[in-house]
């Protein structure tokens, strides 16, 4: 295993072709150096993605349900399970309901995305009950020291988080669920 | 060796490192973008996370979004497969700034042959020829006077990148004019990087390369040629081995040559030195690309060595194991690309949804590619849907194959380039193994075509 978080390099210069970016590592030991935190820690994979793609071959499915730590811990054990034999310094909790994570389709619910693959860390003032407005800041998205803001897509309540402080979430992963606001109830 | 290796490209190359990393015992996380969250190696890695849009630039180009996800899968090597990242000195120091391994080349060995000018002038003290040329471009009027000096036809090259972008051959001083200009933004454009040098062009020249495989202890081995003269606007579409443009002693000589520079100017991991050889058998240093390439499984079925295995060894510190005698090379290979472009159109690119997929079997036959019927090929990235590798005794035999498994594929939902290679495969030029770089552009896809149609 790699010993994350051991790198001496405190501050770097990436140059890319055409852009430069000064890569800082938090201090300390952040959130996203924390031994052991892997992404298949989060709850689950998109799981929106598969509806409606009928094609899928489905001696495929097989595979990627065993990416997905909620069953390759539980139930089957016939896919590779990253983190099986390994202690997982995180508690174990209540996966978040299932149609939190599947409010496509619903007229009165919008999700924030991921923006980056990282480290999450909800915005405290936008914790749970909270009204927000469209492109309020409701978290963060740490990608190697560089903090990458997750806002609102709309106006609306807070009503759940779907992954916990310092866990790792990929680009375009669901974290926020609002309740949302009519246009009026929000002015 | 590593624990878990994060796979950070997409498509058959992917898939390719994936089926390394399993006969391994190394755990694979494929590094995804949004557009390709259907994918084959997508769906049979152990682990999948997405980094970013389909746009490869917030995606397999952007270092941070690769590097993250590495560190939080708890990953401890970054594979870059080819193009993307793979070659790019910075992104394989930031990987070793987080403790991570970059699977190819060290970033100092990186750096040493960034340049194509450079490496040019520093293989060149390692014993190889090279082709007259000039030095890194001042500007405009430096490019004239050079010109002048090696003698028209030159091609412009640029310095960083490959795969034919920024890249023309010019035939008077007027011509120099205009189109260094349009080598340098594409230049820019491509690889961030618009300096250019010139070469003296050599008409008839055959692409051959040798493969190298050196371990950081310095014991280097040659796995044999490629003859990658079938291409079509600089870009390979056919790639044999061994060459038919030289004799067998000729051939062990080069790769002798070649691994005894690569050793000597102190390349490390796998590497391909390529060559331009001319119509009097003279064969001329260009360019080392220091990565895996495309067309390595040639010279996997020609001697049985797991190229991408021997890569990943070696970036964790694994000394080669075999020595120069070990290495054996058995028949004929030949590799087909079948990309996702309509030969009689042009060959613009074809996207869509694949409807049908059958592979080709039998003795000899290998596809490589991360299609699927019902997958959805996108539209933002090249057009390789895979390659068929054929293998025969002899090269005839390898030839009938390569015919006979075209006939076999089946791909329908998008256009393919399939009757390309079919009419290059009855062609007389490389039935008689002829083929030089410029051929197929100068009498025409259209012509070999319509020989093929007629034959």
């Amino acid at each position: 295993m790699a010993k994350l978080g051991t790198t001496g390099l405190g501050e770097i210069e990436v140059r890319e072709g055409t852009w430069k970016v000064r890569l800082r590592r938090p201090d300390g030991s952040g959130p996203w150096l924390g031994a052991g935190r892997r992404a298949t820690d989060r709850p689950s994979r998109a799981q929106p993605g598969h509806e409606g793609h009928g094609h899928a071959p489905g001696a495929l499915e097989g595979h990627r349900s065993a990416r997905n730590p909620a069953t390759s811990h539980s139930s089957n054990g016939s896919g590779p399970s990253p983190a099986a034999g390994r202690p997982d310094p995180a508690p174990a909790r209540p996966d978040a309901p299932a149609e939190a994570r599947r409010p496509a389709g619903d007229p009165h619910r919008a999700v924030a995305t991921s923006p980056a693959v990282g480290i999450f860390q909800p915005h405290a003032p936008a914790g749970p009950g909270s009204r927000v407005r469209a492109g309020d800041r409701i978290g963060l998205v740490d990608m190697l020291g560089v903090g990458q803001e997750v806002v609102a897509p709309a106006d609306g309540v807070v009503t759940g988080i779907l992954v916990e402080a310092g866990d790792a979430v990929e680009y375009g992963q669901e974290l926020v669920v609002l309740e949302l606001m009519t246009r009026t109830s929000a002015g | 060796m590593f624990a878990k290796v994060l796979i950070a490209n997409r498509g058959e190359i992917a898939l390719r490192i994936l089926r390394a990393c399993r006969t391994l015992g190394i755990e694979a996380v494929v590094a995804y973008s949004e557009a390709d969250r259907e994918s084959l190696p997508v769906q049979l890695a152990d682990e999948a996370i997405c980094i970013g849009p389909a746009d490869a630039r917030r995606s397999y180009l952007s270092a941070p979004a690769v590097i993250s996800a590495a560190v939080v899968t708890g990953c401890d090597a970054i594979h870059p497969g080819y193009g993307f990242l793979s070659e790019d000195e910075g992104f394989a120091e930031v990987v070793r700034a987080h403790d991570l391994t970059f699977i190819g080349p060290p970033p100092g060995v990186l750096e040493r042959f960034a340049s194509k000018e450079g490496t040019r002038r520093l293989m060149a003290t390692h014993g190889l020829p090279t082709i007259p040329g000039s030095g890194m471009l001042r500007d405009d009027l430096h490019a004239m006077e050079e010109a002048d000096r090696i003698g028209y036809p030159v091609l412009i090259k640029p310095s960083a990148g490959g795969g034919g972008k920024g890249m023309r051959m010019v035939r008077s001083r007027r011509e120099l004019e205009s189109a260094i200009k349009v080598c340098r933004s594409e230049a820019k454009a491509a690889f961030g990087d618009d300096s250019l040098y010139l070469e003296r062009w050599l008409e008839d020249n055959r692409h051959v390369e040798v493969q190298v495989a050196v371990d950081r202890y310095g014991r280097g081995v040659h796995l044999g040629d490629r003859d990658c003269s079938v291409q079509r606007r600089h870009q390979k579409i056919l790639e044999e081995s061994p060459t038919p443009a030289l004799s067998d002693a000729a051939r062990g000589d080069l790769a002798e040559r070649a691994v005894r520079a690569a050793v000597g100017a102190g390349y490390e991991n796998v590497g391909t030195l390529e060559f331009l050889v001319d119509a009097e058998g003279h064969a001329w240093f260009i360019e080392i690309n220091c990565r895996i390439q495309v067309e390595h499984p040639v010279t996997e079925v020609l001697t049985g060595i797991d190229m991408v295995a021997t890569q990943i060894r070696i970036a964790a510190g694994e000394p080669l194991g075999f020595s120069q005698a070990d290495v054996t090379f058995r028949g004929h290979a030949i590799e087909l690309r079948i990309n996702a472009e309509d030969p009689e159109h042009d060959f613009r690119p074809s996207a869509g949804l694949i409807e049908r997929y059958l592979v080709p079997g039998g003795p000899g036959i290998r596809m490589d590619s991360h299609i699927y019927a019902g997958y959805e090929v996108p539209p933002y990235y090249d057009s390789l849907l895979g390659k068929l590798i054929v293998w025969g005794p002899d090269r005839a035999s390898a030839i009938a194959r390569a015919k006979s498994a075209l006939d076999e594929l089946l791909i329908e939902g998008v256009v393919t380039n399939v009757s390309i290679h079919q009419a290059i495969l009855s062609s007389e030029p490389f039935l008689e193994g002829r083929m030089t770089t410029s051929l197929l552009d100068r009498v025409g896809s259209a012509a070999f075509l319509a020989a093929a149609a007629r034959a």
